[in-house]
């Protein structure tokens, strides 16, 4: 559609422009302020420059966090996009088996994510949970309260049942656009199902799989309430990553120049991973 | 359709679904089967099946104002933001799908980025912000909050479905001689239904589910349900019963909420464009 | 290259009330352009769909020369099929695109190459070979579909379903003039649906015209257009097509058939005379014009009767409004129930 131009169009984006900079760009720039200065109390600040900047990227607690990210927002990536690619490829297409399977996926992107933590610790704890009680009878010596590993599959577990489905609800959407021509022919080509999901589904799902990509990346990496609910950033530190971390700073101990400075660093990391994975992958734009 | 050599129902794909359907449900079996459970039940001999169900954990959460409040305020805030969201979303996705103007490719990225915002890093200005304008401990302050994640969406999401609707229904309703104002209210908005549907489940989707903003927030006054789960400990322990109940209340919401906008959801998903 | 053979076929959704596609028979001898013209619905796709394997038929068989193919996998039975819109591997070279189904089916790696250089060379895409599907335009992905059904040196027939529909209007002539020319160059049988009478008929050798599911007739354009076995094909074939009139209402006698009771004629066959002249009389209602013969004006006149409306195609030397008369040089007569009945004159 080629549309017409015209600069009254701005009415139009007029509130979601003031919302959006009410909500966001404010206190972004409130953030920034705070990052750049000293404040012991209301009224005595200093202007301390890049210091809070330097001090926190060489914060072992810091660094430690971040590592952690990295460590399970690769895992996350690395199980979930494939699995969730799979399960799309499964999925009924039509009738009423389609519509209940939508229905059940899309029902852990639904629940709060603290009830989701509280799903898990009530399914994994060792005394009362299916899973925990079911591991230790089988001789496993499961506890995720106390075992740093054990700890970090449950949260991955509790992950995958999270948020694969929206992986796999973007990829199914992906596939229902090809339309059953491309299958036609390809039966009548004689071509295998690993050609068929080589050559004729999975050009079409680069799209949404760029997005998916996108999406987990971004919010694995800012996790926070989940594992919170569920193991509190332990046993220990073993699973504190970077939101717990910094709401551990931010709000617990009133340190607004160093909270602030890590705010600034975490945003931009993320915007410097989806850029980077953005144009690596992205060619064309639509 | 009777066709030959049809994908066979016992593939690969077919048995991993299966099993993470089972996946998906056991953990939600066990939420409710505590939920029908005393603590005494609970804490007690481990079984499988709910040995004596009851709903006395369900009937104290109804009794309990506490809870019952918690409940009211966070789907307090959940509808203000969705609301919020949809009525600035519409005005700005139309004009994103009809025209061209100054800035405006950059302004969408732009908007998309604020998505990508973590939410720790607004705890602070939040708190301070909110207070300042006397907002503090109210659904309408969770709710703008949260219009910073879902307005964003909403525009994408919109914007990708009304570019699918041809501006011929533009020009007819002008040609018909309607007013804007009647065309856009009566004409426009009803065809994108779907969309808006689709929109609902996205803010909803956003809304219900998150806590540390809500959390921030809120004090007393507008505890949503979210923080009342996470601060049940009573002077007997973790009352798990009652947490679990609380969570299948949680749960059927969006059970409902997609239910209703199924039809739609793959479309939805496809951000609209069906190309 | 193979003979087809439809015997009593037919196809019904299952729990579904009426046929889709009524038992039908057909006989496409090997080699034939082959043309299945009709309306939307008319049961076309349906015949397409279980020639090529992808619904099984509710009764009756199928034969691919000798071969019973009536229950076999569209994949075994060696057929190519051409869409409405390109299907491709867009993310292939087109080179790729054309040795797919030959890979597939494990033909020596020299060969193919030959061959797919000699279909490139056949449809004149030869330059086009090493680009990526995905950055040709329509005509050419087209053309890279075709080539695609035809690169299997053991194709029983391609099916080609309404082929011309994405293409860019001012090509669909050169994309026909290429069917037209690949068919007969390789002989291959190709059964080309359409809904439009033109492509039918100027792209095949025999054509069968369909409606509600049903088999109307079958036979060479030029039989369909003559000869046309039902007042359906009469009026479907020709623009306009033929103009029919109950045989009381005729203003003079004409020579009809036994068990006749309307007449039929085409626009063409007609010829306007001055007033109280010829079978009909009519009052001008609208004029067409279509071109020029000799200086003259020539085109459609539409003319209300007391038979009812009527159209002649010939020299526009009339007006709207005028009192004519119409002579039918030439017609057909048909039964009550609206089909072609030839028997002796009265």
């Amino acid at each position: 559609m080629t549309k017409p131009y015209n600069n009254k169009a701005w009415l139009g984006v007029l509130p979601v422009l003031l919302i959006v900079a009410f909500s966001g760009v404010v206190p972004l720039m409130t953030v920034v302020n705070y990052s750049v200065q000293d404040i012991l109390d209301f009224n005595s600040r200093f202007f301390v420059g890049f210091q809070w900047y330097s001090e926190t990227l060489q914060d072992p607690r810091f660094v430690e966090a971040f590592v952690r990210q990295l460590g399970f927002s690769a895992s996350v990536l690395i199980i979930e996009i494939p699995l969730g690619l799979m399960l799309a490829r499964g999925m009924p297409r039509e009738g009423i088996s389609a519509s209940l399977m939508l229905v059940l996926l899309a029902i852990p992107l639904l629940i709060p994510w603290n009830v989701v933590g509280t799903i898990w610790q009530l399914y994994a704890r060792s005394d009362i949970g299916l899973l925990g009680v079911t591991l230790n009878a089988l001789g496993l010596g499961f506890n995720y309260t106390a075992n740093p590993l054990h700890a970090w599959i449950t949260l991955l577990a509790m992950d995958i049942w999270h948020w694969t489905s929206l992986v796999a609800l973007l990829a199914f959407a992906g596939l229902t656009s090809v339309p059953a021509a491309y299958y036609q022919a390809a039966e009548l080509d004689g071509a295998s199902k690993w050609q068929v999901f080589r050559y004729v589904e999975l050009p079409r799902l680069k799209g949404v799989l760029v997005i998916a990509v996108l999406l987990r990346l971004m919010d694995s990496f800012m996790i926070y309430t989940e594992p919170f609910v569920l193991t509190g950033g332990g046993p220990g530190n073993a699973t504190t990553f970077l939101s717990q971390h910094l709401a551990t700073m931010a709000v617990g101990q009133f340190d607004l120049g160093p909270a602030a400075a890590f705010s600034v660093i975490y945003f931009l990391f993320i915007l410097l991973f989806c850029w980077v994975f953005y144009s690596s992958v992205v060619r064309e734009n639509d | 359709m009777t066709s030959l050599g049809r994908r066979p129902w016992l593939s690969v794909s077919r048995w991993l679904l299966v099993c993470y359907c089972i996946y998906l449900l056991l953990p939600l079996y066990w939420l409710a089967s505590i939920a029908l459970q005393s603590n005494a039940d609970i804490t007690g001999e481990f079984a499988l099946l709910p040995q004596n169900p009851t709903l006395a954990n369900f009937a104290e959460i109804w009794r309990n104002p506490v809870w019952f409040s918690a409940f009211i305020n966070s789907l307090n805030y959940v509808v203000l933001n969705t609301l919020i969201s949809i009525a600035v979303a519409v005005p700005a996705a139309y004009v994103f799908s009809r025209y061209r103007f100054l800035g405006d490719r950059q302004l969408f990225f732009w908007l998309l980025t604020n998505r990508m915002a973590p939410p720790a890093v607004f705890l602070l200005p939040f708190f301070q912000l909110y207070s300042a304008v006397g907002l503090f401990d109210t659904p309408l302050a969770v709710a703008l909050a949260h219009c910073l994640f879902t307005v964003p969406l909403s525009v994408w999401i919109l914007e990708g479905f009304m570019s699918a609707v041809p501006t011929e229904l533009d020009d007819m309703a002008r040609i018909d001689g309607h007013s804007f104002g009647f065309f856009f209210m009566r004409i426009f908005v009803p065809v994108n239904r779907g969309a808006i549907g689709v929109t609902l489940f996205f803010c909803f989707m956003f809304s219900w589910v998150e806590l540390l903003l809500a959390r921030t927030l809120t004090g007393s006054a507008a505890k949503p349900i979210v923080v009342t789960m996470t601060r049940t400990v009573s002077a007997s322990g973790l009352d798990w019963g009652v947490l679990a109940a609380a969570g299948v209340l949680t749960v059927i919401p969006g059970i409902v909420v997609v239910w209703f906008v199924r039809k739609h959801l793959v479309k939805g998903f496809a951000l609209g464009r069906v190309s | 290259m193979a003979s087809i053979q439809l015997d009593g076929l037919s196809f019904r959704y299952p729990g579904a009330e009426e046929y889709t596609l009524a038992p039908l028979s057909l006989n496409v001898p090997d080699g034939t352009a082959f043309a299945l013209l009709g309306a939307s619905g008319a049961g076309k796709t349906t015949l397409l769909n279980l020639l090529s394997g992808l619904l099984a038929p509710t009764s009756g068989r199928i034969f691919f020369g000798d071969d019973d193919v009536s229950y076999v996998a569209g994949r075994q039975r060696n057929v190519a099929q051409v869409f409405q819109f390109p299907v491709l591997y867009e993310s292939l070279s087109v080179a790729e695109n054309l040795a797919f189904p030959l890979r597939a089916r494990k033909f020596d790696p020299l060969w193919i190459d030959e061959r797919v250089r000699h279909i490139a060379a056949d449809l004149a895409i030869t330059e086009q070979l090493p680009f990526v599907a995905a950055d040709l335009s329509l005509f050419q992905k087209q053309l890279v579909a075709i080539g695609r059904a035809l690169v299997r040196p053991d194709v029983s027939v391609v099916l080609l379903d309404e082929p011309l529909t994405a293409v860019e209007p001012r090509m669909k002539w050169r994309l026909r003039q290429t069917l037209r020319r690949v068919q007969e160059e390789l002989a291959v049988t190709m059964i080309y649906v359409t809904h439009d009478q033109t492509e039918a008929l100027t792209f095949a050798d025999q054509v069968a015209v369909m409606a509600d599911g049903g088999l109307l007739q079958v036979g060479t354009p030029e039989q369909i257009y003559a000869t046309p076995s039902c007042e359906f094909v009469g009026y479907f074939i020709g623009s306009p097509g033929m103009n029919f009139v109950d045989i009381e209402r005729l203003e003079s006698s004409l020579e009809v058939s036994v068990g006749a009771s309307r007449v039929g004629f085409r626009p063409e066959w007609a010829l306007l005379k001055p007033q109280g002249q010829g079978q009909l009389a009519g009052t001008v209602e609208s004029i067409q014009l279509a071109g020029t013969d000799s200086g003259a004006a020539t085109g459609v006149v539409r003319l209300d009767t007391a038979a009812g409306r009527v159209a002649v195609r010939g020299k526009l030397n009339v007006a709207v409004g005028d009192h004519v008369g119409i002579e039918l040089r030439q017609h057909l007569c048909f039964s009550a129930q609206g089909d072609l009945v030839t028997a002796e004159y009265d």
